[in-house]
């Protein structure tokens, strides 16, 4: 069996020991990292991720255990000795770019050789050559703050491989980033694991990412709590047989990268309880229907993806049922349109919109759904109930229960049931048409 | 790190804080321009004085006149006496006359020095005007040389000097009689003389010709003073010793110029004192910006740690970056010094043009001084930037390169 590249045994850092401001940022930490692993270490602000990546960059004396870099205990040499690992073994890219201000774009780039005694010729040959592969040859004789935050990412990025080292890590590499610049960094930081077969470890807080490691490690309070496989990348690490399966709970561990093993296992057995379709299928509805809501694809193509079997990428439903989430589906999104226009005329103090319009839509859901046909006192009283849930006059329950009410006082009259299902139906409607706002 | 990526590493502050870099090379360069005017007026003020009195050989002579007490007399045996002495290379006799000088008419008192061309030498004479006899005016007859103020007595004024070259005088020597009477006897001397230099020595009214040139009009029994040659320094006082011994007045010229040079150390000390303290000032100064350099590029330290410098690294970038400051302080401190020293020089000597005095160079900067000057300003640098350096060396990079 191969043997792992990095090893570390009860790993413990403890920050102003014996001190009364005393942290312990690591306590105990285990990890086996094999050669060309992606390994993101994952957690809130202070779990001691960003520890554990220094630690193994060099920085950070264990204050207990081992670690071993290729067999090295790197802390047995002096530091002008360990510094050959930082320049021949390990990469390194920051949130902050950290590339230095003064030089240029290039000899920032070249900078670790220049440590290296190479000289000029080699060394920004091959700092122009990186730079041309991140995409970022044609500035390499400006000064990084000329450049983007994507840019001067892409940058250190280059800055990190200019020695060709096995591991690169990386801290928190896309926090400044825009998403698009974000999707370009892992982008790259993904080709260097899959084309150049390095090793990675990333430190990061972004679930979105988590789907490019092939083992994640959450730490919480200076423990790693859970090592996570990802079941979508062929693993490096050698698992025995029975030892480690990879369950629902590694996929739920992606959706819900926050929750604890413990609420991971109610969620497993709450969906099942409440659902006919797996998570698998849930996310492949959600992704449809966020295509289909969006306008990206029309009604008869998201009935198809509903109906495509699983394997093909679809959900893997029925076609009826298909056509009816289609049909819910669409009048709940012309219902929320009604209600944009309907908040849109508000603002605007228009004196030509009526509720009649959303009424009569709710209306014809309730008909169709319970065959109820309202009269015209109930009309009446729907159209101002309406209004005064959309312009926020009464909450979801005052709504639920004077659906509930009689005619006389107000309400509709309806059973339990029905108002229930109205008012269900109303809020998810509210929920699409009400334009979320962070402003205030 | 190769020097010349350290070269350009540590030469970025030119490009990224011009300013403050100029200002620091800037007090840098008064501290050291400080020491090198001051200690430049002292190598000047020396150079007046010794030269004016240091020749070679003058060096290693002894100047010998009778004290006249004990009745030892300068007579010509005594030359030859003077001469058996092994670390005797060579005697000069000098006989003394008063005489009356004569020239366009006009007549003045002088003492006529005859003196053979090794005196010369010995005793250190030199010409302002014309030339000194040398030796192969050993038997001149028709040339002397007159001290400036025998000019004086003629009136010739001191831009006229040079046109005296070449005129005639005539002389009459005043010989005390034999017969043991206060007579004296007038020897004129039937020719005219042409007058081939003018001598330095001041205050004095003196004609110098040729020994045997003065024996043709006169019995010489004692001389004035005799020159001794002697073969090298460690004899030299040796040989003082033996003669003040047998009572004779020993004047040594080498000694002169020792204690002259003792005391122009000491006033040397002095001004590199004053200066020296301007320069401590302007190098604590420099210390506080590598200081304040040192906290401003931490998070650079940092940087540059985790990609892979080592500390030796941090620690040559520092101390380059000093050791550049220090030695272009340096450079600087030269020009302005040197710069200053020769416009006050100048200033002086066109005052001392217009007062009639003589022009001077009161300010010295020898080669040897300003290369030390040079690399002194550099270790100066090197020391101030050695502590931030080592500093810098030893800073943990993560807590470096979170420094903010």
């Amino acid at each position: 069996m191969a043997k792992p590249l990095i090893v570390c045994r009860d790993l413990s850092i403890i920050y102003n020991q014996g001190k009364s401001n005393e942290f312990k940022a690591l306590q105990g930490v285990n990890t086996d990292i094999f050669e060309g692993e992606y390994i993101i270490l994952f957690g809130a602000s202070g779990s001691g991720k960003s520890t554990l990546m220094y630690s193994i960059q060099g920085s950070l004396p264990p204050g207990e255990g081992t670690l071993l870099i290729k067999g090295d205990d790197i802390y047995s040499y002096p530091p002008s000795e360990r510094v050959y690992f930082q320049r021949y073994v390990m990469g390194i890219i920051f949130q902050s770019f950290n590339l230095i201000g003064s030089l240029s774009v290039l000899d920032n780039v070249a900078l670790p050789m220049i440590f290296c005694d190479a000289d000029r010729t080699t060394r920004e040959r091959r700092a122009q050559s990186l730079l041309d592969r991140f995409g970022v040859g044609h500035v390499s004789h400006k000064i990084p703050a000329m450049l983007s935050g994507g840019q001067q990412q892409r940058v250190s990025v280059a800055r990190s491989m200019v020695n060709d080292p096995k591991i690169l890590l990386a801290d928190e590499p896309t926090g400044n980033l825009d998403s698009v610049s974000t999707q370009q960094v892992m982008d790259k930081i993904d080709e260097i694991n899959t084309f150049d077969r390095r090793t990675i470890i990333m430190v990061s807080h972004n679930a979105a990412h988590l789907s490019y490691a092939h083992r994640v490690y959450y730490l919480k309070d200076g423990f790693i709590v859970r090592e996570v496989v990802n079941p979508q990348r062929k693993q490096i690490k050698p698992v025995k047989e029975g030892e480690t399966i990879v369950t629902e709970l590694e996929q739920l561990a992606r959706l819900f990268p926050y929750d604890s093993v413990e609420t991971l296992r109610v969620k497993s057995l709450v969906n099942y309880l409440t659902q006919d379709f797996s998570f698998d299928q849930i996310i492949r509805l959600e992704r449809a229907t966020g295509m289909f809501i969006q306008g990206k694809v029309d009604r008869d193509a998201y009935i198809k993806s509903l109906v495509l079997p699983l394997e093909r990428g679809g959900v893997e439903v029925d076609t009826k049922e298909a056509r009816r989430m289609a049909s819910v589906t669409e009048s709940l999104i012309n219902n929320a349109d009604d209600i944009r226009r309907y908040r849109a005329r508000k603002d605007n103090n228009s004196i030509f919109f009526s509720q009649h319009k959303l009424a009569e839509r709710i209306s014809e859901h309730l008909s169709q759904k319970y065959n109820i046909k309202l009269n015209k006192e109930q009309n009446t009283n729907i159209t101002e109930l309406i209004a005064d849930r959309v312009t926020g006059v009464i909450e979801d329950d005052d709504l639920n229960q004077r659906l509930m009410k009689g005619v006389k006082s107000g309400g509709l009259g309806l059973s339990e049931k029905e108002a229930d299902d109205i008012t269900r139906y109303f809020e998810k409607v509210i929920a699409q048409g009400v334009d979320v706002s962070y402003k205030n | 790190m190769r020097i010349q990526d350290l070269a350009q590493l540590s030469t970025r502050m030119f490009k990224t804080n011009p300013l403050r870099t100029w200002l620091t090379i800037l007090g840098m360069g008064v501290g050291t321009g400080a020491v090198v005017v001051l200690v430049g007026l002292g190598f000047g003020l020396q150079q007046i004085i010794l030269e004016q009195i240091v020749f070679g050989e003058t060096l290693l002579s002894l100047g010998v006149s009778s004290t006249g007490a004990q009745g030892l007399s300068l007579t010509p045996e005594t030359v030859v006496e003077f001469e058996k002495n092994p670390a005797v290379l060579d005697a000069a006799p000098l006989a003394r006359f008063p005489a009356l000088i004569t020239y366009k008419g006009l007549t003045g008192n002088v003492f006529v020095q005859g003196v053979e061309p090794p005196y010369l030498r010995y005793a250190g004479v030199t010409a302002t005007e014309g030339t000194v006899f040398e030796e192969a005016d050993a038997g001149d007859t028709n040339s002397i040389m007159i001290s400036p103020a025998t000019l004086k007595l003629f009136g010739i004024a001191d831009e006229d000097v040079k046109a005296f070259i070449g005129q005639k005088v005539t002389l009459k020597l005043l010989v005390p009689a034999d017969d043991g009477t206060d007579n004296v006897n007038e020897i004129v001397i039937d020719k005219e003389y042409i007058v081939r230099g003018v001598t330095k020595e001041q205050g004095v009214l003196n004609v110098m010709m040729m020994l045997p040139e003065l024996r043709n009009y006169v019995g010489i029994e004692e001389y004035e003073r005799i020159q001794v040659r002697v073969d090298s320094n460690q004899n030299l006082p040796i040989v003082e010793a033996k003669l003040i011994e047998d009572g004779y007045r020993v004047t040594a010229l080498s000694k002169t110029v020792e204690q002259a040079s003792k005391i122009f150390q000491g006033i040397q000390v002095v001004l590199a004192t004053f200066g020296g303290i301007a320069l401590i000032v302007s190098a604590i100064g420099m210390f506080n910006t590598m200081t304040v350099t040192l906290l401003e590029r931490t998070k650079e330290i940092g940087i540059m740690r985790t990609i892979g410098a080592s500390p030796n690294d941090v620690k040559y970038l520092f101390v380059s970056e000093s050791v550049v400051v220090g030695f272009l302080g340096g450079v600087t401190g030269i020009l302005m010094g040197v710069v200053l020293g020769l416009s006050v020089n100048l200033l002086l000597n066109i005052v001392a043009g217009q007062f009639g005095g003589q022009s001077v160079k009161l300010f010295s900067f020898p080669f040897n001084f300003l290369a030390f000057i040079t690399i002194f300003s550099a270790a100066v640098g090197y020391l101030t930037g050695i502590f931030p350096a080592r500093r810098a060396s030893t800073l943990n990079p993560l807590d470096a390169i979170r420094y903010e």
